[in-house]
């Protein structure tokens, strides 16, 4: 079966979706919009909710933009695990992934909300291990920028301390006996003494094995540490490419890295991320589309793609083609910024045509059209193993929410390839990813051999 | 002028029950340990008893590990497995409307942009019912789970605890009420000219701001402390507007109260900006006999061998190889771990010439703090004795048996309240803060006329 996760992002995922009239009118701080939004992803059956996140306010020296706000800005938005805590209150079944940096956060911190998150969830959480969103973000913590091979090594340890901090309890150790007056076990927990390069840890955690002995966790890198990290102990991975053949390949390139850690590929699921445009007809969908497209000013345009490649192109012509002088590679760029290099120099195009291009998707790919059309554009990346199924943005909410489970949703099912009802009741069962290893099951183990 | 004119409630939420013995009581859930039932019932409880608020302590380590017997039997101070408070009270902020939540988060481990975040998320999620319980945490194994082998000392920790309090302030006061215009005609979302950097550079932390949470319902979230030491006290004064008050006596409750009261001048605010709530344990029944009854159920629920080992935790040295019937022992340790509240044990112990028994014996139902027992009435004449006599603006109830304990003083103490004058049958407001009778602080954008008004 396809994944489906969703980031019910308030303002949507095209820079002028909160400016269009099905656009919530009030999305700053609005939990009821969120849960609305949550609620519906519920109704498609979603496998999960997926927040983005940083620690800090972006765009501050770009007045244009930052008055506009971009839908990756997200200059006044609630803590995630805190907002995801109180979702899970209004819902049953969804996943509620947050997303936690282990550059400026403790390990004991990370293990400690979201596992408190799992039973509050009762088995529906996941943490989305971030090694930094944003370089400014360092001087909210006391801290300058750190080279990403660093990240990528304190992110590997982070992850390993959290996964034993998760594992201090055996799932039997609290009793709690009011005869005997036995509330735990003291057998039954265990230090995890962790002394590595980045962090000293003595443990255990002050919470319970969860309900799903461990959160899922996912991860976002498509840098080569990125990929190895997420080929040794992501369950889940958000996007992977912005075109089909470059998500076949990175697909194949992560999967065929897990053998070497013991782990068979399909325990890890990738869903890249998709704009989608729906509607009943093609010509309402592209209608649309240029709806939105037009509520973007050309200097508005301009000093959003100047975010996206870390350069300022203000004051360049529209039309004329983009500077050839970028340097490759920049602090704080991703993988995106290199992808719309790429096409603006492969397909010609103006300063102009690239941010029109970038807008609608983020830079990343677009499904246009009828509830068939993206239907089967899904179907086909799913079938030529370009992913595991999809993370979705839409561009105006709650209208393209709505519309995706109203619409896309019963024709997936239809096709038989996405769930008609949830098959389970953890996050870890939706995604069909099997039991966290505990170190409990490989004691138990023994002490069955040895009997 | 104060706005407060009825008695500050709040509950201890803890599932577990104060006593020691409490879990094991017939009348006490059947299981606590994860489960986000049981708190769901304590929120909505305190809410129909119309309590103010519901307070969760915390730490970051699983304590006594060292002391099997106590570590097996489960401590209600030492939380092997809680959930982390502030995710929790999200949890609980959409199932309730009015109480207020209080969570527990130290200044020595989390950075201020991580508590300040939090908070006003909280803030945020509940309408404007979050509260921070500011520590400095004292227990040696917590910090051992971030990295050092020695916790930092009482004046580090509260010059860094103050620094912390500044820098989250200032965060909190990143963005104008009115800084998020929302505009879809004109496509301004945001006005950037209401909204600050914090550019904090001080001995302990560097904060650029601003904060990525729009200002709160309550302008900032109300902050608690518990701070007994001259530096906590200190504090308190300084920046503190709840404070989880650990005298074990009237009398030093009101020296208390008056000395903490005093200092406040001194940082330009006025006494009823901070509301002292000292802890109280609540043995209630409908009869004198019915209250000592489930004293004493819950005291023979203890063995000699835990409750000398729980002496042990509160005092901060080991009494378990001394005979039961033998005096207190007076042996004091200045160490990290050596609490206001052991130092009381100490000084109850040898004023009332208590043996070792005698002394846990007392301890127990009051996790050595303040206990009342009795019929409604009973219990009504000791907070009112308390708040008229100015040893408290308010009380942090501790509850023995959860939930019976905390359904008996809805049902029974609660009206008494009411009738005599000492709380309202409604909530005043619809803040905590309101609810507190505490001053919203100003929002220092306000000063500074709209940009686009000049239009």
């Amino acid at each position: 079966m396809m994944k489906i996760a969703c980031i019910p992002n308030l303002v949507g995922g095209h820079l002028g979706g909160w400016r269009h009239e099905d656009a919530f009118d009030r999305p700053v701080m609005n939990l009821e919009a969120f849960v609305e939004m949550s609620q519906i992803a519920e109704r498609g059956k979603f496998d999960a909710v997926f927040l983005a996140d940083g620690n800090g306010v972006r765009d501050m020296h770009i007045p244009a933009l930052f008055a506009a706000n971009h839908p990756s800005a997200r200059p006044a938005f609630f803590e995630p695990t805190t907002l995801l805590s109180a979702v899970a209150m209004v819902t049953k079944h969804v996943g509620v992934v947050a997303t936690a940096t282990s550059t400026f956060d403790e390990p004991y911190m990370v293990a400690r909300r979201f596992a408190s998150m799992d039973h509050i969830s009762k088995g529906r959480a996941g943490w989305n291990l971030v090694t930094a969103s944003n370089a400014g973000d360092a001087l909210n913590f006391g801290r300058s920028e750190q080279p990403r091979e660093d990240r990528y090594a304190r992110a590997q340890e982070f992850y390993e301390v959290v996964a034993k901090l998760w594992d201090s309890w055996a799932p039997d150790a609290f009793p709690q006996d009011k005869a005997t007056g036995q509330y735990l076990d003291p057998a039954r927990v265990r230090h995890i003494d962790h002394k590595g390069t980045h962090f000293t840890v003595k443990g255990p955690l002050n919470i319970a094995q969860t309900p799903q002995g461990r959160p899922v966790v996912f991860m976002a890198g498509q840098s080569e540490p990125g990929m190895e990290l997420a080929a040794r102990y992501a369950d889940g991975l958000f996007g992977a490419g912005t075109t089909k053949q470059d998500c076949i390949d990175a697909y194949a390139n992560i999967k065929g890295r897990m053998a070497r850690y013991g782990r068979a590929p399909e325990h890890l699921k990738i869903l890249p991320g998709v704009s989608i445009y729906v509607a009943p007809t093609a010509a309402e969908a592209e209608e649309f589309y240029e709806e939105l497209q037009s509520l973007i000013s050309p200097a508005l345009g301009v000093h959003y793609l100047s975010k996206m490649l870390v350069h300022d192109l203000d004051g360049l012509p529209l039309d004329g083609p983009l500077p050839t002088n970028l340097p490759e590679e920049t602090l704080g760029g991703s993988s995106l910024r290199r992808y719309i290099l790429d096409m603006a120099k492969r397909d010609n195009l103006t300063l102009r045509q690239t941010y029109e291009r970038t807008l609608p998707a983020l830079g990343g790919p677009v499904f246009k059209g009828t509830p068939t059309q993206v239907a089967d554009e899904m179907e086909d990346w799913w079938r030529s193993k370009a992913c595991d199924g999809f993370t979705l943005l839409q561009p105006v909410q709650p209208r393209g929410l709505k519309d995706f489970v109203d619409l896309v949703v019963p024709e997936l099912q239809r096709r038989g390839i996405f769930r008609k009802e949830y098959e389970s009741t953890t996050l870890r069962g939706h995604l069909g990813l099997p039991d966290a290893p505990s170190v409990w099951n490989t004691q138990a183990a023994a002490e069955r051999g040895a009997a | 002028m104060s706005k407060r004119n009825r008695i500050v409630l709040g509950v201890n939420g803890g599932a577990l029950g104060g006593h020691l013995g409490g879990w094991r009581h017939p009348d006490s859930f059947p299981s606590t340990a994860m489960r986000l039932e049981r708190m769901i019932e304590i929120a909505k409880l305190g809410e129909s008893g119309k309590l103010d608020l519901m307070f969760l302590a915390d730490g970051n380590g699983v304590r006594q590990m060292d002391k099997p017997t106590l570590f097996a039997a489960n401590s209600p101070s030492d939380r092997p497995s809680v959930f982390e408070p502030v995710t929790l009270f999200s949890a609980l902020s959409q199932h309730t409307k009015h109480i207020g939540f209080v969570a527990t988060a130290t200044t020595s481990y989390e950075e201020p942009f991580m508590i300040a975040r939090k908070f006003a998320s909280l803030d945020h999620l509940s309408g404007g019912r979050a509260a921070w319980n500011l520590v400095t945490t004292q227990y040696i194994e917590d910090a051992k789970n971030f990295g050092r082998d020695e916790h930092m000392g009482r004046e580090e920790r509260y010059e860094r605890a103050r620094e912390s309090l500044d820098v989250v302030r200032a965060l909190w006061d990143s963005w104008a009420t009115d800084a998020f215009v929302q505009d879809k005609e004109t496509g301004q979302y945001l006005d950037p000219s209401r909204v600050r950097l914090t550019n904090h550079r001080g001995k302990h932390f560097k904060v650029k701001g601003p904060l990525n949470v729009a200002r709160t319902p309550q302008g900032q979230p109300v902050v608690f402390m518990a701070g007994q030491s001259d530096a906590g006290k200190d504090l308190a004064a300084y920046g503190g507007e709840g404070l989880f008050g650990t005298a074990s006596n009237k009398e030093e409750a009101q020296r208390e109260y008056a000395d903490i009261k005093d200092r406040m001048p001194q940082y330009g605010r006025p006494p009823e900006a901070l509301c002292i709530m000292p802890g109280l344990s609540c043995y209630v029944g409908r009869s004198t006999a019915e209250a000592d009854e489930l004293y004493e159920e819950l005291q023979s629920l203890i063995s000699p061998a835990l409750g000398l080992s729980y002496l042990s935790k509160i005092v901060g040295f080991d009494v378990t190889g001394e005979k039961l019937d033998a005096p207190m022992p007076q042996q004091r340790k200045e160490s990290l771990g050596g609490t206001a509240i052991g130092r009381s044990v100490l000084d109850m112990a040898a004023r009332d010439k208590l043996s070792v028994r005698g002394t846990y014996e007392r301890v127990l139902p009051s996790m050595a703090g303040n206990m009342v027992k009795g019929t409604p009435a009973q219990v009504v004449d000791f907070m009112e004795d308390w708040y008229h006599g100015k040893a408290c603006d308010g009380f942090i109830l501790s509850m023995p048996v959860q939930p019976r304990s905390l359904r008996a003083f809805v049902e029974l103490v609660v009206p008494e309240l009411e009738r005599r004058g000492l709380r309202t049958p409604e909530y005043p407001g619809k803040t905590l803060r309101e609810n507190m009778g505490l001053a919203q602080p100003p929002d220092p954008f306000l000063q500074q006329p709209l940009a686009r008004q000049a239009d």
